[in-house]
């Protein structure tokens, strides 16, 4: 895999770039199949992805849980909380229904 | 950043979803549209996010439901258009049967028949097909993209209402409007012309087998509706396929019946399964294996196979007669897959093993009736010589049908089986298949093993001894070696003790001991009376050193010998003062060392050195103790004096039979005319007159004057009699004693059971008549060995009260 392809960028509605491992973003199914080669979508092709529905702030924390997840993939056992501000609850609960997380 | 201008972004506020109302048709209008563009295959100029987006809005709008029909719609919509377009016209260039189009809708239907040369049939299906795969592979990309787009539906709507997802339903969709279009008949189209191609493929062409190949795989993706398991593919194309195909083997198993010989309609039946094995693994489906191959073998083999079996002129016969060892083997390998136990076969060889066996069991009773004289065979050759050509026949027919057996069946045991039933059966038709066992290996004993090494030797008693299992009445082959074993033994004729005792080492392994026991003791016997006469002789030297007869004795043990020789009636003879003297004289010495035993003398084994001077010189003959003891009565006759049968018959009081043998080999048998007899005729009479051949010449000092009856022949019919009354008499007692064995264990047994206990035990000596066995047990119960129970007349009970 070349250095360019490991990160994507998702942009948030106000404009923030985040560049995660793609690896990371491939938890979310939504944007699995966004980034994936064999869509000839415009998102693959650029690797990135606009999301203007999801505000920076809640895209911040949603990169933060694909880490999160990805890090303890392997080991189901005892895994450290994941801490998520009660009033960001809702949102990041409608987020990650669209993004199948 | 904001993505690029060309994506139509609706902003809203984060936080607020619940913004008025999203316009279905606005919303559904961007979605058709990418999807336009996708089955354009343009899908890089479009955002999923945006379309993804976009339905996940219309769903929580709860507009799930006319999202999916209206996709649904959509995808039919542009199927149909696709068929219309770009399949409907290729279809017309395919095989000339039929194209149905309706014209108007449902109106007339018209066929358009087309002959086409094959070449473009070939082309023009091939092209159809890959036309449509072509368009399979598109949907299948589309549909892929369309569901990726549409996963929130999937994931929230589809689930909850268990409708199928929109991949599948895209499936379904390509089915029924594709292949099942009833106005261009796609799906008719697809099998007919893969058919065709088949068809073309076994006629001998080549054809595209991977258009083919993807065009099946196609159909086996597209699963039905409702009907777990089944795909287009074994619903719709593979009942015509194997239709097809059973009618095309059904034609040419008979055009294979009617145009080859049998190892031609094997080799391409082998050819043919090659082929539908290849044809389903490669292209037709790996479903289809199964089912097409069983077809095929039925068709092609199981139908026919008897006939190509029994075919006279190619035939199993005929490959078999010629060592056709490769077509044995196909047919071998060909009757196998449809039948594990071979049934035809078998039955086949078996039939044909009887009938061979019963050929050369009638060759040899051919030979027995009528000796072909001009070749000097007399009778008793003849007899002799058939039991060799048949003991060799029979040989030689195993050899060849083992061979078979393990070169082109993979020594089978079924057949192996069948083949040794076969064997037992014929030779036990031939009723006298001991005695001729007996007289091989007596002649190979006695002439035919000399000069070969030990192995050799015992490569030819083994061969002997596989046919020995076959004989199922071991008991009549155990007298007839006996018999035969004696008179090797008494004359001296055996060439060697070691063969002999390799050939009782052998029927010991077969048969167990019991069996061997006497023809040991005999043995023994002639052992010990060689320890005696060596004694015997110091004795003579010590005692009487002027003795000028020198005489051998040969001491047996009754029991052990065949009881022809020691009945005493038949064997009384008045000797000559000379040898009466000596014969006392070693009565005297055996009795002094065995008290308590009884001797009796059996002349008619015994023979005789004489110095005779005749006319022109001396010569010594060998004679039998008969003869001898004729010869000796013309001793006190004056020359030229004679003697008449009764004369002679009076003086000895040989009896008549041996007397008569004896007198021919003197008389009457050319080379060795002693005794002149008065008519020169070839029978014995009673007037006859005997005188001394004075004038007797012979080139040889020393003569041996066989008697007639030293040469092993086959019996006559009397003697055959007496040898199976006495055989009869010792199963009768076998019977018995096997009866009261199993009887004494068992106690208490029912009828049936006793009788299979009893065959079962007398199986290695000899297979039992029902009606003997029921008759003994008669016997016994007459005896009161065994009683019948009171309760149940089939029962049996052993009486215990006997001593």
């Amino acid at each position: 895999m070349n250095g360019d392809r490991e990160y994507v960028r998702l942009v948030s509605s106000d404009g923030f770039e985040y560049s995660i491992l793609r690896s990371a973003a491939a938890v979310s199914g939504t944007l699995r199949g966004m980034l994936s080669q064999s869509s000839n979508f415009v998102e693959a092709k650029q690797n990135r992805v606009v999301l203007p529905n999801i505000s920076g702030v809640l895209l911040e924390k949603v990169c933060e849980y694909l880490y999160y997840n990805l890090k303890h993939q392997n080991n189901p056992g005892n895994i450290p909380e994941f801490d998520v501000p009660p009033e960001m609850a809702l949102e990041l609960l409608v987020a990650s229904d669209f993004l199948d997380v | 950043m904001m993505s690029s201008g060309k994506s139509r972004v609706k902003m809203r506020p984060p936080r607020n979803r619940d913004s008025g109302d999203v316009n279905f048709d606005e919303s559904w209008a961007v979605l058709s549209t990418a999807m336009q563009e996708m089955y354009r295959k343009n899908a890089s100029r479009l955002s999923y996010e945006e379309l993804y987006r976009t339905a996940y809005t219309l769903v929580l709008k709860k507009h799930a439901e006319k999202l999916y029909n209206s996709f649904k719609m959509f995808v039919a919509q542009h199927l149909r258009d696709v068929v219309a377009t770009e399949l409907a016209p290729l279809a017309s260039n395919t095989t000339n049967s039929l194209l149905t189009s309706t014209i108007g809708g449902g109106g007339v239907t018209s066929t358009i028949a087309v002959p086409l040369a094959a070449a473009d049939k070939r082309e023009g299906g091939i092209r159809f097909l890959k036309a449509v795969k072509a368009q399979w592979d598109d949907h299948c990309l589309c549909m892929r993209m369309i569901s990726d787009i549409l996963m929130y539906m999937d994931r929230v709507y589809c689930k909850e209402l268990q409708l199928p997802l929109i991949y599948d339903a895209g499936l379904a969709l390509f089915r029924d409007h594709v292949i099942r279009n009833n106005e261009f008949q796609v799906g008719e189209h697809i099998y007919a012309i893969i058919l065709d191609q088949i068809q073309l493929e076994r006629d001998g062409d080549i054809v595209d087998s991977s258009a083919i190949k993807a065009t099946v795989l196609m159909l086996e993706s597209l699963t039905e509706d409702k009907i777990d398991g089944e795909t287009v593919y074994s619903r719709s194309f593979e009942p015509k396929f194997l239709r097809s195909s059973v009618d095309f083997y059904t034609s040419e198993a008979e055009k294979l019946s009617r145009e080859c010989d049998s190892s031609q309609y094997l080799i391409k039946t082998e050819k043919r399964l090659q082929e539908e094995y290849e044809r389903a693994m490669s292209y037709v489906s790996v479903t289809s294996e199964p089912k097409i191959t069983k077809i095929v073998e039925e068709n092609l083999i199981t139908k026919n196979i008897v006939s190509v079996i029994k075919s006279d002129v190619s035939g199993m016969t005929f490959m078999i007669a010629n060592d056709r060892l490769e077509d044995l083997k196909r047919l071998y390998r060909l009757c196998k897959r449809v039948d594990p136990e071979i049934t035809d076969l078998r039955g086949a060889l078996n039939a044909r093993v009887i009938q061979q066996g019963a050929e050369i069991n009638q060759d040899a009773l051919e030979v027995l009736k009528h000796p072909d004289k001009s070749k000097g065979v007399t009778a008793q050759n003849a007899a002799t010589a058939a039991a060799f050509k048949w003991v060799e026949e029979v040989l030689g027919l195993k050899d060849k049908y083992d061979r078979i057996l393990n070169d082109t069946m993979d020594g089978d045991n079924q057949i192996q089986t069948s083949l040794t039933n076969a064997f037992s059966s014929f030779i036990n038709q031939m009723n006298r298949c001991s005695e001729f066992l007996s007289l091989f290996i007596d002649d190979n004993l006695k002439k035919g093993l000399k000069g070969k090494t030990e192995d050799e030797a015992e490569a030819v008693l083994d061969r002997a001894i596989t046919l020995f299992r076959y004989i199922a009445d071991k008991d009549m082959f155990e007298t007839y070696y006996k018999t035969h074993l004696a008179k090797r033994l008494l004359g001296g004729r055996s060439i060697s003790d070691d063969v002999e005792r390799m050939m009782i080492t052998k029927l010991k392994m077969e048969v167990g001991f019991s069996f061997t026991t006497k023809l040991e003791g005999m043995f023994k016997d002639m052992k010990v009376s060689n320890d005696i006469m060596q004694e015997y002789k110091a004795h003579v030297q010590n005692t009487d050193p002027e003795r000028t007869i020198d005489m051998s004795v040969s001491v047996l043990t009754s029991t052990n010998w065949p009881v022809s020789l020691s009945t005493i009636e038949s064997h009384t003879c008045v000797y000559p003062a000379g040898i009466e003297r000596i014969k006392r004289s070693f009565e005297k010495f055996y009795v002094d060392r065995h008290s308590g035993r009884v001797l009796t003398w059996n002349p008619n084994m015994g023979n005789a050195d004489i110095r005779v001077a005749f006319r022109k010189r001396k010569h010594e003959l060998n004679v039998s103790t008969y003869a001898m003891v004729i010869l000796m009565l013309f001793n006190d006759l004056a020359d030229g004096g004679s003697l008449t049968y009764e004369e002679i018959k009076a003086a000895t009081s040989i009896p008549d039979n041996e007397l008569i043998r004896n007198l021919q080999s003197l008389a009457v048998v050319p080379k060795t005319r002693i005794l002149i007899k008065q008519p020169m005729s070839k029978d014995i009479n009673t007037t006859d007159r005997f005188s001394f051949n004075v004038d007797f010449e012979s080139q040889y000092i020393r003569i041996k004057i066989p008697t007639v009856a030293y040469i092993n022949k086959t019996e006559t019919e009397t003697e055959r009699k007496g040898t199976m009354d006495k055989v009869d008499e010792l199963r009768r007692y076998q019977t018995d004693a096997a009866i009261v064995r199993i009887m004494k264990a068992r106690k208490t047994l029912e009828h049936n059971i006793l009788v299979a206990e009893v065959t079962g035990q007398l199986s290695s000596h000899f297979h039992p008549d029902a009606a003997l066995i029921k008759k003994r047990i008669d016997a016994m119960l007459e005896r009161e060995y065994i009683e019948r129970s009171a309760e149940n007349r089939q029962m049996y009970h052993y009486l215990v009260g006997r001593d």
